[in-house]
């Protein structure tokens, strides 16, 4: 009898684990609570990538609800997220890219080369899909800085209010956008 | 008591201590070394719904980015000290050692070390938030998390 | 083409690996022999169409072919050829499939080498192996095919192998560590198929354990070697982190270390059945959920690339079936089984049966601190890192008795001992462990701590008894020849253990770093060796570029080396890697690692003095030699006359 109940505990204890991993698996390993979610988007003022004499500011996008995707050519994961945006952007979503350039560093004697990341940044675009109404360049990362990113990709959702709603880190994906977005769109 | 009941519990004793002392001292060492991870404002203005802040002294760690311009070396050592922040408030963070290889100004980075005022930790540990967080897996896998560029310092050499 | 042949190759591979699963189960199940004499061919053949899936891979790669999706994440034209190969592994689809190789081999290997196991054992062992191979090859072929195409738009250069993964220990750590961990799965499938057929005897005993070494001699070497890679890549001169891959792997090691402990008395005693076949199974079972863990992205949380819940769903839906199956059927059998033989509580019995808690302890200690992140936050508690200290510290109490045992159990007899027998050796062992110390450590070092002494005792502690047991025995064979191939190995596993506790205390206690700030022409000393740096050099390799500080190393006024410590920049990624620089030498390692530029032509260089630290990769070499030498032993080749005369 005794020895009954023992043989089974090691059973009872894999499937407590099991719950466990289970759980784990659906839960977003990323979160990360942000001081932005629920507070103006700080203002910039920042030069198109692809047109470097256009400069964008929160004016332009004013009314607009509309994602800010954190990215550069640099990041595997934000390739990895590229599909899934443009599809995002064929349901009519406006995504807008603020591109964070990381190989540029000056202590390294970098020279900053703006054709040669123009040409980068279209190749992949043109390869992954383009998902971006059109792309800012921070490249002094005083915008980046300012929304608390503390790495590429991440996305902010901002309202017509110019406020915050969302502040993700890592990859959006379909089950991130359904857990996340999907809800404060109403959709 | 016949022998043979007698053996039975002196072993079922001998379980009983060893497992409660390994318990103890396990849960002794966890309570050690357990560090709860923290954010710039999280730090200043309290974490979570209690808004809890940690004690001075006590080790723990911090995420955040590397404020412009807030980056200053001692020009004759290595020591280093820079301001942290994430949407708030700022940290600041001192270290002496040698910074990771994707340490930049505008970066995001986590360090590791003891709260010696409310807004200031000694690091000994800094890490460039690059290398981990945004890896791919595969990658993280092999190597094991870049996250262990740590210099262990001995006291002596300085 | 070749890509796709690859695909189809692996496709007709499962489909075999169907049949060994059905053909040998059905066939034990019904007593036929006919289909049971089916599942050696099949086995067989399932390698080879593996072996060609995979010959696939490599060949895409090594021609470039980027429109290949795994070539173009993984590989580049300016690789050099051997990092291609390689490249085929850096990689979470292509480590699959090497996985895929190292079961589909292991199976093959068993089926050729399992002829004097009965029919009814032989087909399950082969049935539970081939059942195995198909949950993998069914994930590889639905969810992470290294086969997928880029097309019709494909880069036309690829995005490199990581400037980490560009190392020669990266070329055999990690098939090294799969033939451990899939090794494991012949244990594991000759507990399933003992419990089956009910035959949990010591011959079962004897057939498992030759199998179960050779896993357990893999996953050391593999974990030694892993361990050397972090030391001379990463730059930090540590060599064991307590990362969850680490911890991943350490974990079926000291199950499968306890399990091979257990077989011996299953074997020699047969007694602890029940718990030998829950070894067997849990050590299979804690290599499923590493992989489970590293590759779902699950715990090692941070660095979930595009984590997608589906493959972590089908691992664990795969784990729950081969644990959760392989349990149940424990606790519907193994209640029945009984285990006959008395022994005294002091015997060899219970000192292996001690190393066994101490090595499961140590295990879920490892587990404890691996998981509980995770269950922490999920429990809404917040996120928390569990710091390394837990480990060590825990680790430093488990030492003790353990190698205070391992010392003392090999004098000790089956069944019955008697205190006289054994006390003056113990005694005498004790004296000269603790003599030899501390001649030796305070002569050498200025400052010697109780735990140095402690942990240096104790090593030399385990030697002097191997060496007292030796004595002994060889007096009681009347030849140091007759002392069979398996004692030599357990002497030469005990020694290594010795050595690498030796290393972990003093280059623990007496390693000295310093990071300072250099000019060139400067000098500075450290550790007896003064070092100058003489500069930095521009560097150019294949595919990267660099700065190289040159630093010559002098002692006692003479020139002892000249050292580059490298700092890489990798053309494409733009990844910054720093290379070390390693003068290595049995007694000590100097290390060097360059840091930043730092204003005035001036550079940050972090200097290591470690003495013995190689020591202790010898010694996990000397413990994995210790499980192949086993295999040669006469008992596990009876079958065949000829090889047991020679």
């Amino acid at each position: 009898m005794n020895k009954k109940w023992l043989v089974l505990t090691p059973l009872a204890v894999f499937l407590l684990l099991c719950v466990f991993l289970l759980k784990g698996l659906f839960s977003d390993p990323r979160e990360l609570q942000s001081g932005r979610v629920n507070q103006a988007l700080p203002a910039f003022d920042l030069p198109d990538l692809m047109t470097p004499q256009k400069r964008w500011t929160n004016a332009d996008m004013a009314g607009q609800t509309y994602l800010i995707n954190v990215w550069g050519t640099w990041c595997p994961t934000c390739l990895a997220e590229l599909g899934y945006l443009t599809e995002l952007r064929e349901r009519g979503v406006t995504i807008v890219g603020l591109y964070y350039e990381q190989g540029y560093d000056p202590d390294f004697g970098d020279r900053f080369d703006l054709a040669a990341l123009q040409q980068e940044v279209r190749d992949m675009l043109a390869r992954a899909g383009d998902p971006y109404q059109f792309n800012m360049l921070d490249l002094d990362r005083q915008f980046i800085l300012d929304l608390g990113v503390s790495g590429a990709p991440e996305t902010f959702l901002v309202n017509g209010e110019g406020k915050v709603l969302v502040h993700h880190t890592g990859d959006v994906n379909a089950r991130v956008w359904r857990a996340k977005f999907a809800p404060l769109l109403g959709e | 008591m016949n022998p043979r009941r007698k053996k039975r519990l002196l072993t079922i004793i001998a379980l009983l201590f060893g497992l409660s002392s390994a318990v103890g001292l396990t849960l002794y060492a966890l309570q050690e070394n357990i560090n709860l991870f923290y954010t710039p404002s999280e730090l200043i203005n309290g974490k979570g719904p209690e808004l809890e802040k940690p004690s001075v002294g006590q080790k723990l760690r911090i995420g955040g980015m590397v404020v412009p311009g807030s980056v200053k070396r001692d020009e004759n050592s290595l020591f280093v000290e820079f301001k942290l922040i994430d949407s708030g408030p700022m940290v600041t963070i001192r270290y002496k050692g040698i910074l990771p290889d994707l340490f930049r100004e505008g970066q995001g980075i986590v360090a590791q070390g003891t709260l010696i005022e409310s807004d200031v930790i000694e690091a000994f540990e800094v890490l460039a938030k690059h290398d981990e967080e945004y890896m791919p897996e595969e990658v993280a896998e092999a190597v094991k998390g870049i996250k262990h560029q740590k210099p262990t310092y001995n006291n002596n050499g300085y | 083409m070749i890509p796709e042949l690859g695909y189809f190759s692996l496709t007709l591979a499962m489909v075999l690996c169907v049949l060994l699963f059905i053909f040998p189960m059905w066939g034990a199940h019904t007593g036929n022999l006919r289909l049971m004499r089916a599942a050696p061919s099949l086995a067989v053949g399932q390698f080879i169409f593996v072996l060609l899936s995979f010959a696939a891979l490599i060949y895409a790669s090594l021609t470039d072919d980027f429109t290949v999706a795994y070539v173009a994440h993984h590989s580049s034209s300016t690789l050099p050829w051997y990092y291609k190969i390689t490249s085929t592994w850096g990689g979470h689809e292509g480590a699959i499939l090497l996985w895929l190789v190292m079961q589909a081999g292991w199976t093959a290997a068993v089926a050729l080498m399992s002829k004097s196991l009965p029919w009814p054992l032989r087909a399950r062992v082969l049935g539970v192996l081939g059942f195995l191979a198909v949950g993998f090859m069914l994930y590889t072929l639905l969810m992470s095919s290294p086969f997928d195409r880029l097309l019709p738009y494909y880069p036309v250069e690829g995005r490199d192998l990581n400037p980490l993964l560009q190392d020669p220990g990266m070329i055999i750590h990690p098939p090294l560590l799969y033939m451990g961990y899939v090794g494991l799965s012949v244990s594991f499938a000759f507990a399933i198929a003992a419990l089956l057929t009910g035959q949990l005897d010591n011959l079962w005993a004897k057939w498992s354990r030759p199998w179960t070494m050779a896993a357990w001699g893999f996953l050391t070497l593999g974990i030694t070697i892993g361990s050397w890679w972090a030391y001379a890549e990463l730059g930090w001169g540590g060599w064991w982190f307590w990362d969850p891959v680490e911890n991943a792997s350490l974990m079926p090691w000291l199950v499968a270390t306890a399990l091979l402990h257990s077989l011996a008395v299953t074997e020699k005693r047969g007694i602890f059945k029940s718990w030998t076949v829950l070894l067997a199974i849990a050590a299979f079972s804690l290599s499923l959920l590493g992989t489970f863990i590293v590759r779902s992205g699950i715990i090692v949380s941070v660095h979930a690339f595009a984590s997608d819940p589906d493959r972590g769903m089908f691992i664990l839906a795969f784990l729950a079936i081969v644990v959760g199956g392989g349990l149940t059927l424990y606790a519907l059998r193994a209640g029945h089984v009984s285990s006959e033989g008395r022994y005294s509580l002091f015997s060899r019995e219970v000192a292996l049966w001690l190393n066994n808690i101490l090595l499961v302890v140590a295990t879920l200690i490892v587990l404890l601190g691996t998981l509980l992140p995770m269950i922490h936050k999920e429990l809404g508690l917040g996120s928390i890192s569990i710091g390394e200290p837990f480990f060590n510290q825990m680790f430093t109490y488990l030492i003790v008795p353990f190698a205070l045992l391992l010392g003392a159990a090999p004098l000790l007899r089956w069944k019955q001992n008697k205190l006289k027998q054994v006390a003056g050796k113990y005694g005498l062992g004790v004296i000269i462990a603790l003599v030899l110390t501390a001649a030796w450590l305070f002569s050498s070092f200025a400052k010697v701590s109780a735990i140095t002494f402690m942990a240096t005792a104790l090593a030399l502690w385990i030697v002097v008894m191997s060496a007292q047991d030796l004595l002994q025995k060889t007096a009681q064979a009347q030849s140091i020849k007759r002392l069979g191939l398996s004692y030599w190995a357990m002497l030469l596993g005990h020694i290594g253990l010795a050595l690498v506790i030796m290393s972990v205390a003093l280059t623990s206690a007496y390693s000295t770093e310093r990071d300072v700030r250099v000019v060139p022409g400067e000098q500075v000393a450290l550790g007896g060796y003064d070092f100058r740096f003489d500069g930095v050099k521009v560097i150019r390799g294949p595919n990267y570029t660099g700065h190289a500080g040159v630093v010559t190393v002098f002692k006692d006024g003479e020139q002892e080396t000249v050292l580059h410590a490298e700092k890489r920049r990798y053309d494409i990624g733009m990844q910054f890697m720093t290379e070390a620089a390693v003068d290595a030498g049995l007694s000590r390692d100097l290390y060097l690692a360059l840091g930043e530029q730092l204003t005035g032509g001036a550079w940050s260089l972090r200097i290591y003095h470690k003495p013995f630290v190689r020591v202790m990769w010898l010694g996990g070499i000397l413990i994995a030699l210790a499980g192949f030498i086993v295999l040669f032993d006469r008992r596990y080749r009876r079958r065949n006359p000829k090889e047991a005369q020679a």
